[in-house]
């Protein structure tokens, strides 16, 4: 018996290793006891846990939400053999950089096996998303930007209140009309300040029909005439008629982006580019309810009459990890998440596009005063994607760079340009090869 | 020919074998380290090492790495925006660790003086360096606002127009600099500790002599206090080199208006060293952001070292 013991605890050892490692059809994943969910944003994270408990109460499955999430965590969590089920990013500028690392799972087979209709996706969001053939993650609600003006500083100038700028030189025209200075030279009120809130250069690219990339986001595209003549038109607001230094202590006199001092809120500037969130509940209507605004596509230039009435969308976007534990129901839970109902309910709530065109004629939509104006701008089939690439961390904090120096320098941006066309073109090619 | 006995001896000495009792003390003695040991040399010896392998390859996060050699090195030494972190980061080793020195002397020797309340000024003194850095800097840019901020609005009642701290880069880093000065507490209790130990006997001596205020500080107090300046000047070097929490707050908030993060805001006039590291990290240049902590550790080391060399000139260490 002694001896038999030995030889009877290798058989076993070995009938465990062949069960382990047996074939045969695979069996349906089991369903997980709790699943986590992170978003990177969250401005109101009990309205989102709330939001999915309704998945997990009509699947059995605990759904823990955590938001918002540092970057920083996002990239610890995914290198880690514990990420979340499912990873919400504000922006897919971060995906192709995530992917570049393996951090990513590709959703074509899901979406193949799933009930998502990508017909239902409105195409430009959807490109965010899209590496080649491949689905690195999918649209949930996105942003797109257009341009408000002040009507009651529009008739202080003697400007007619319901015309605003139709091309980028009548908005050049227009700022020049409604800034003031006092005695002493100091700006008191503003036109329109390109960089504020914060940058657009996608967006006076996309007007010059430039982008950083080229179609398929494979070549850098920076230092393209567009991309310079962008930049040379931005840097009018600054450099033309007035020293920069002027219009950055005006600048300062505002306060934060959600506080009634912001210059837009206050009247001190008459033009803002800002997005569709600022007729929700949370921005105009509760900080500036008095403001009496318009909102319009952003104007084109001259030379590229065929933008108009389009913009750049960006926003957020739902990604598996490819560490995540259950993959199967990470995928039931994006089904879920992406479904018109759940894209209508979540995104009338937090005044976002919804990215699904059967959740966008969801009545609550319409009840969103000046909502329509974005949506419209969404579906414009001139309407753009947000190109990005693995490098495109990097390259934003560069261009934002050079931007500063375009507007605070009144630097030339051809050179400028030309070194970081340099300086990520072999960066963007070592990346793509990876 | 036979070696000499002075050298034989001692190696005979290093070879002799441990007592029982001599071996049953190390071993107790490793056991008792051994968690220290272990945690060496997993969270410091074994980062460290592969932090030098990567910074000679292209690391970038969970895929395998190719070796590129120097290539990490020669992209940062071509690369205009880390001469910039390198220039703005010497810029504070040089104006911010001597005005702190300065500022911590002149507050010790105040708060050495026998007046009543001393340990109240002390305590006051003392409390603003047990603020956390962000939770101080959110403080100063609330202070520092040129429009409606605490300062302006002071500034403001004798007509000065307040700089624009945050979006003018001629006025940032003193920004920041002044945030630093608030905050020396700690240097000002070591400097107190050292003025506490400067001879009485000496100072009552040079006084009987006719020696009025600012020549005992000079050739008294000063020299006396020179060992706890030169750690304070080490520590704060080496402080210097590593600023980051203060800087990288002050980019992201201080922006007025502004909710986009681009660090070193206004014009790259606050992308230090480490936060140009940090920026490289978070972009999953590994590769890169090793090479930089791996020329940080070098040139903090020189400097450690050279300014240890140099205190024979200037440190004055009693008895």
């Amino acid at each position: 018996m002694k001896k038999a013991l030995p030889l009877f605890s290798v058989l076993m050892v070995f009938a465990f290793l062949l069960a382990a490692c047996g074939g045969g059809a695979p069996a349906a994943a089991e369903k997980p006891e709790k699943m986590t969910v992170w978003i990177q944003w969250g401005d109101n994270p009990a309205q989102l846990q709330e939001l999915f408990n309704k998945f997990g109460e009509a699947n059995g499955v605990k759904v823990e939400v955590t938001a918002p999430v540092e970057v920083d965590k996002i990239v610890t969590a995914l290198n880690s053999s514990t990420p979340p089920d499912v990873l919400i990013l504000s922006g897919g500028d971060l995906v192709k950089s995530y992917d570049a690392q393996g951090f990513v799972e590709p959703l074509n087979d899901i979406i193949k096996t799933s009930d998502i209709d990508l017909a239902d996706f409105y195409a430009a969001p959807l490109k965010t998303c899209q590496m080649g053939e491949t689905y690195l993650c999918l649209p949930w609600g996105h942003d797109i930007y257009a341009l408000f003006w002040n009507k009651d500083m529009f008739k202080a100038a003697g400007l007619d209140p319901e015309k605003p700028p139709k091309t980028l030189d009548e908005l050049v025209a227009m700022s020049k009309q409604l800034t003031k200075m006092d005695a002493d030279g100091n700006i008191t009120q503003a036109g329109f300040i390109p960089d504020f809130s914060w940058g657009h250069i996608d967006l006076y690219d996309q007007r010059f029909n430039g982008s950083w990339y080229n179609a398929d986001g494979t070549e850098l595209t920076v230092n393209s005439d567009a991309v310079v003549n962008a930049m040379k038109w931005e840097q009018q607001f600054y450099c033309d008629g007035i020293k920069p230094q002027q219009l950055l202590d005006f600048v300062a006199t505002g306060g934060d982006y959600m506080a009634s001092e912001q210059l837009f809120y206050a009247g001190k500037t008459a033009f803002q580019v800002d997005g569709e969130w600022q007729v929700g509940p949370n921005f105009i209507p509760a900080i500036a309810p008095s403001l009496n605004y318009g909102i319009t596509a952003f104007p084109v230039d001259t030379g590229n009459p065929d933008k108009e009435g389009s913009g750049v969308v960006q926003g957020t976007v739902v990604l598996i990890p490819s560490k995540a534990a259950n993959k199967e129901w990470s995928g039931k839970l994006l089904n879920w998440m992406v479904s018109p109902d759940i894209v209508a309910e979540e995104f009338s709530y937090n005044a976002n596009l919804p990215t699904s065109k059967k959740a966008a004629e969801d009545p609550r939509f319409a009840e969103i005063k000046g909502f329509d104006t974005f949506i419209n701008i969404m579906a414009n089939p001139a309407s753009t994607e947000f190109t990005t690439s693995p490098i495109q961390q990097e390259l934003t904090d560069e261009m934002g760079v050079v931007e500063e120096k375009v507007l605070r320098e009144c630097a030339d941006p051809k050179p400028l340009l030309d070194e970081v066309q340099a300086k990520f073109a072999p960066l963007l090619a070592e990346s793509l090869k990876q | 020919m036979d070696q000499p006995a002075s050298i034989e001896t001692p190696l005979k000495k290093q070879r002799r074998k441990l007592t029982r009792m001599e071996g049953h003390n190390l071993r107790v003695g490793l056991l008792f380290i051994s968690p220290w040991i272990v945690g060496f040399l997993i969270f410091n010896l074994y980062p460290m090492v592969m932090s030098l392998y990567y910074s000679f390859t292209d690391f970038q996060g969970i895929l395998a790495s190719q070796q590129t050699w120097y290539a990490n090195y020669a992209a940062m030494f071509r690369d205009e925006r880390f001469w910039n972190a390198v220039k703005n980061t010497i810029y504070m080793v040089i104006i911010a660790v001597p005005l702190n020195l300065i500022f911590s002397l002149l507050c010790a020797i105040l708060l050495n003086l026998k007046v009543r309340g001393q340990s109240f000024y002390r305590v006051i003194f003392f409390l603003p360096s047990i603020v956390p850095a962000i939770a101080a800097t959110m403080l100063w840019i609330w202070i520092l606002k040129p429009d409606n901020g605490l300062l302006s609005t002071v500034l403001s009642w004798f007509g000065v127009h307040s700089p624009n701290w945050f979006l003018d880069p001629l006025w940032s880093k003193p920004a920041l600099i002044l945030m630093g000065i608030w905050g020396i507490g700690g240097t000002i209790i070591i400097y107190l500790s050292g003025l506490q130990d400067v001879s009485q006997t000496l100072l009552e001596s040079a006084e009987l002599d006719g020696a009025n205020w600012w020549n005992r500080l000079k050739n008294i107090t000063i020299p006396m206090v020179s060992p706890i300046t030169l750690f304070n000047l080490i520590t704060g070097v080496i402080f210097m080199f590593q600023y980051f929490s203060q800087a990288y707050v002050f980019a992201r908030f201080a922006s007025v208006g502004k909710v986009e993060i681009i660090v070193g805001r206004p014009m790259d006039s606050t992308l230090f060293y480490s936060v140009f590291l940090y920026d490289k990290f978070t972009n999953f240049r590994y590769g890169y952001a090793s090479a930089m902590a791996w020329v940080l550790f070098i040139v903090i080391l020189l400097c450690t070292i050279a300014l240890l060399k140099a205190s024979n000139r200037f440190t004055y260490y009693a008895g």
